[in-house]
Order: C-alpha cells, then structure tokens, then sequence
C-alpha cells in the first residue's frame, strides 16, 4: 500500500483542456472518491494515475517517489475499468492470475492467491469458467479480484459499479466498503453517483472542468459546500438556490431574494449590500409555525417517493423544494407556512462560500 | 391459394432455380477438369465430348508423369516456399502495421492509414514493366525470394487494411488492462490482441496464400529458369509444350487448385467470429 500525490496534473487534448492543475494527496489505506458530472476529467485522472495517458504538466507520486517516468506495467497499480475488460479468451483463474504470471510469480503461489481472492469475493465455484457464460456481476467480482490478486499499491477503480441494476449496485457497495476495511488499501474511486461517493468514501474530491472543487470527508462536502457548484450537485432533491441582496433592517441582517425576505437573525456578516446565494437543503425547512424565520409558499405539486414527500412550491418568483415526512398531506394551491433556522442556511459571495 | 404463399412459392423456386444455375456454371468446369484428368490419352481422343467417368479405367499416369517427368514435384515446393514464406511474412507486419495505425498515436498516423490502400489502387500490370526493367538491372530477376518481395508489396496493404479494421473493433480497455497487468505493448499484441484476432488472422493468411500461390503475370515475367518456377507459371509451361496432351495440364491444373479447396475448407472453420464476447459489460 501506499500514499498518493497529485502536483499540478494538467492535460490538454487539442484545445480541450481536460485538467488543469490538480492537486490532491490520498493517505495510506484512504478510499478516495473522485466525484463529478461526465466530462469533468476524473476518468482521465485515474487514466494518468495509472500511466495510460501522460500528463502534459505536472507530477504522480507514489509515497513520495515520482512514477512519471515509469510504464504502467511498472508503477505497481491495479485497475478495475467500467466496462470490466476481462480477458475473454482465458478462464477466471487465468483472468485473476494473468498479472502475476505477468510478474513471473511462481505457479504454486499464483493459484494460492488466485483461490484467496476468490474466496474473498465468493467466486471459486467460476474458476474454470470463461467471462462469456459469467452473469453482469460475476463479472464485475472477476474484475475486482484481477485487481486484488496483485496486491498493488494502489486501486484504481473506474465507475465500477455502473454497469450493474440498481438492487445489485447497492449491496456490491456495502461489499466494497466491507471489503476496504478488510484489505486496507489506497484506493481511487472514480463515480459520477453522490451516494457512492458519500457511502464509500473516506475522503471525497468533487470536480468539474478539470479542476477541483472541493475535497474532504463526505459529511464536510455536504454540510459545508465549498461553492454553488458543490452546492447544488451534492444532496438530492438539489439545494434550492436563491441570488439576492443581504440588507440590514432595525439592526438584523435580511436577505433579499426574488419576491420574498428571509430573516437572518444572529448571523455575523461583513457583506451588507452585496450581491449573495443563499442556499437552503429541503431538509432544513421546517413546515409549520414555530421556528425563527416564516415564509409562505404555495404548493405547487407533490413528489411521492415512498419513505418521503417532496413538495415543490412557490416562493416568491422562485420555487422551492421542501422535504416532507411521508404522512404529510398537503394540496396543490395550499398556502404552507415554512420555518428555516439561519445558522442552516449556506451564504456564497460570487460563488464561494462565506 | 394466398399471395403471400404464391409470392413464397415463387422465391423458394428461384432460389433453387438461381442455386442450381450458379453451380453449374462454377463447377462444371472444375468436374471436367477432375474426370479429364483421371483418362488415358486415347480415351480422350475417341470420345472427347464424353463427361462421365468409367470408375473401371481411372488412369493416375497423368499424374505421375506431370509430377515426376515434368517437374512439378519441384514448381509444388517452390510454390509452398513462396507462399508460406508470403503468408508469415504478410501475416506478421500486417499485424504490427495495423496494430500502429489503429492504437499508437504518431506523426502522419492518418496519412499513413490512408495511403496503405492507395498502393493497391495501382493495377500490376502497370507496375510489372518497370519493376522488370529495375530488377534486370540490378541483377535480381529470375529469383524466388523476388518474387516473395513481390507478392508481399501485393498483399499487405489489402492484409493490413482487414487487420486494421478488425482491431479497431477490439476494446481498447482490455489492452489498458493488459498493460497494467504486466504486459509491455508487444506483450499485449501477442497475449491479447493476436489469440483474440484468430479468425482475422485466418481469413488474412487464406487470402495472402491465394494471392501468392495463383499469382501468374510475376512469377511469368520474373522467372526464366524452370527449376524455380512456380506452379502457375509451371501449368503454362506445360500447356505451351509441343507435345501438347490434354489429360496432363488437367492433372496440372488439379495439382494447383486441390491445395488451395483443401486449405479453404480447413481455415473455413476458423473463420467464425465472436471471439470477444464476454470481455465487457454485456
């Protein structure tokens, strides 16, 4: 195992910059989430990690030793890809082995760790079998234990669990996470699924454009979002956003937002005047009277999702989004009253968070 | 009687109809070729026009006078030298070849792609007087191994065009895969990539081999000495022969084409595709 420093990566291809200047450090034994909408470059990061692709600036240090100059083959990683690429003329036990015998690892010991692996991941009744008579997720378990066999210093897995149906995916994922605590290995989790970043990851580095945005552990990245990008992409249903204007009225700080007026009462804010986002997650509204600030809003339509409701309303010239228990029963017209506790709510000043 | 059971009637008869018209026209002549072979001089001087075959009087002189007195024991080695020596040759760089212009990225990766094709464009009976003219004056004419650098320049821009095509439709993950497992690139292409190209590889080395061992105009123009002709040239030699008897450049005829059915059917097999399935998601 090892630790993982990024220095400045930074790619182009033609005129698309992919990355530009990422710095990131993974801990020994940290499962790392890279998190971020197609097209943010993380696939391309793990891609340099591995030495696939070259970066066309900066540095990839394993424990401190820079591997930029070393082939894939030579910087001692393991990948699990999305599409799982298994070797479809070998069998599982040739699949599994294939990297040790790669590393002229003697017979006998390949098939004790190909069995070991197997165990660890419930596969050995699939040894003789080739990846073609193999089900979705068996194949992804041969992939992750072609991975594992190797005992490398890093795991690089890209969107490994995206190939799969929804009821698999989830219980794959508690293996996952099962299996990190067993193995204690650096991994590079590549996902474009919040709920994968926030239930596997130790730590979690959103990105977008090649840059990122945010990094650090999953309840930081949601409690406090760095800007109006996490924000907004982290949490489902999203967090409602609104521009405005702080303004201090009797001495106590207002936000100003389209068509209504949100009381911040006891908050410290240096911005009075200033143009500001104000976030609000629809867990944090309270319905009913009762709490500090009240708003009225009127409903709009009621998502229904079995445990919960979510009620989309009005808000002034906005919409809202409130998350309700499932009992709550609520028309289409209805006036509600709405309570938020300010010291809930997330300021941004020109997209950053104060 | 239903139109669509009329309509269906109609196409199965044509279809049987075109079949048996086709297979006329394709193996008639190789039957005539076979039962002419198999009759004794005088048989096909008395009857020439008869077609069928008396089982009784099968005559195998023709080919052992083709074979021993006329030298085709030597035109069939020269010929399996060239088109062995071909078929690896082709086979190999085609492989590399196309594996450089469908994976590695380098300068002039497009032109190149491009231009393997418009070689071919060229037909060879354009290049044959000149290449005749240079290879007089260098010296090199009336050479077997010539004739290989020929047949190569004929057959690897069509060879590496089909290898290309076929290892584009290769997932480049599964070579990621490879490399990071421990392979350097020829490790990929000779532990991935080639197990995975069998039936490409088959059908390029059938069609290399049928270049090389038919070809006729080179081996022609290029060999003068008949201890290195091939086998076409050999048939011509033959059927342009004084003492021109019939049954003997049907033997010779037989001699050239069973090795390419025999070749043809063994391949044949190999030639099934869906080597790759189970490699990714499904």
């Amino acid at each position: 195992m090892a630790s993982l420093t990024l220095k400045g990566i930074t790619k182009r291809f033609g005129k698309i910059v992919a990355l530009s200047g990422v710095d990131l450090h993974v801990e020994d034994g940290q499962f790392c989430v890279l998190l971020g909408p197609s097209g943010c470059g993380k696939s391309t990061l793990l891609n340099i990690i591995a030495g696939l692709i070259l970066q066309d600036e900066g540095s990839v240090l394993l424990d401190g030793q820079s591997v930029d100059r070393l082939a894939p083959r030579d910087r001692d990683v393991a990948m699990v890809f999305q599409s799982y690429a298994l070797y479809p003329h070998m069998k599982v036990a040739q699949n599994l082995g294939f990297g040790l015998r790669m590393r002229g690892v003697p017979k006998q010991s390949i098939r004790e760790r190909v069995l070991e692996a197997a165990r660890l991941l419930g596969i050995e009744d699939l040894l003789d079998r080739k990846p073609g008579d193999l089900s979705g997720g068996q194949r992804q378990r041969v992939a992750m234990g072609r991975a594992m066999v190797r005992r490398p210093r890093v795991f690089l897995l890209d969107e490994p669990l995206s190939n799969l149906d929804a009821r698999l995916r989830a219980g794959v994922r508690l293996e996952l996470k099962q299996l990190h605590r067993q193995i204690k290995s650096t991994i590079i989790y590549v996902t474009h699924d919040q709920v994968e970043a926030m239930t596997l990851g130790d730590q979690v580095v959103v990105m977008r454009h090649g840059k990122i945005h945010q990094i650090g552990r999953p309840e930081t990245i949601y409690e406090r979002p760095a800007d109006t990008f996490v924000a907004t992409f982290i949490g489902s249903p999203e967090m409602n956003l609104y521009r405005g204007r702080l303004l201090r009225k009797d001495d106590r700080l207002h936000f100003q937002g389209p068509g209504f007026s949100l009381d911040l009462r006891g908050l410290q804010i240096n911005l009075e005047e200033s143009e500001v986002e104000v976030g609000i997650r629809p867990e944090d509204i309270g319905i009913g009277q009762g709490g500090t600030t009240i708003l009225q809003a009127k409903v709009e339509m009621i998502s229904n999702v079995g445990s919960e409701k979510y009620i989309h309303a009005h808000l002034g010239q906005g919409t809202l989004t409130v998350r309700a228990p499932k009992e709550a029963a609520f028309q289409p017209g209805q006036i509600i009253p709405l309570t938020i506790d300010p010291h809930r709510v997330h300021i941004f000043h020109e997209g950053r968070r104060i | 009687m239903s139109r669509e059971y009329f309509e269906q009637t109609i196409i199965r008869i044509l279809r049987v109809v075109g079949l048996i018209f086709f297979i006329i026209i394709v193996a008639f002549p190789f039957y005539w070729m076979i039962v002419s072979s198999f009759k004794s001089l005088g048989e096909i001087l008395l009857r020439p026009a008869n077609l069928g075959l008396d089982i009784r009087k099968i005559d195998f002189h023709a080919y052992y006078a083709v074979l021993f007195e006329h030298g085709f024991l030597q035109y069939i080695s020269n010929s399996v030298y060239v088109s062995i020596l071909t078929v690896v040759l082709s086979v190999t760089l085609a492989t590399v070849g196309g594996y450089a212009v469908t994976r590695l990225r380098f300068r002039g990766r497009k032109i190149m792609s491009y231009s393997i094709l418009l070689i071919y464009m060229f037909p060879a009976i354009v290049l044959v007087i000149p290449l005749y003219v240079m290879f007089s004056r260098m010296g090199l004419r009336d050479s077997i191994n010539l004739l290989i650098l020929v047949y190569l320049a004929q057959t690897l821009p069509v060879a590496l065009y089909m290898l290309k095509s076929y290892f584009q439709t290769l997932p480049p993950e599964m070579e990621h895969a490879g490399l990071i497992d421990g392979c350097s690139r020829l490790g990929v292409i000779w532990r991935i990539v080639i197990p995975l190209s069998a039936p490409a590889l088959a059908s390029v080395a059938l069609y290399t081999f049928m270049i090389a061992w038919n070809e006729f105009l080179f081996a022609f123009m290029f060999l003068d000495t008949p201890e290195k002709f091939t086998l076409s040239r050999g048939v011509v030699q033959l059927a342009q022969s004084v003492h021109l008897s019939k049954q003997l450049v049907m033997a010779a005829s037989v001699t050239v084409t069973i090795p390419i059915l025999v070749l043809f059917l063994f391949f044949e097999r190999c030639l099934v595709r869906g080597l790759t399935a189970g490699a990714m998601k499904g």
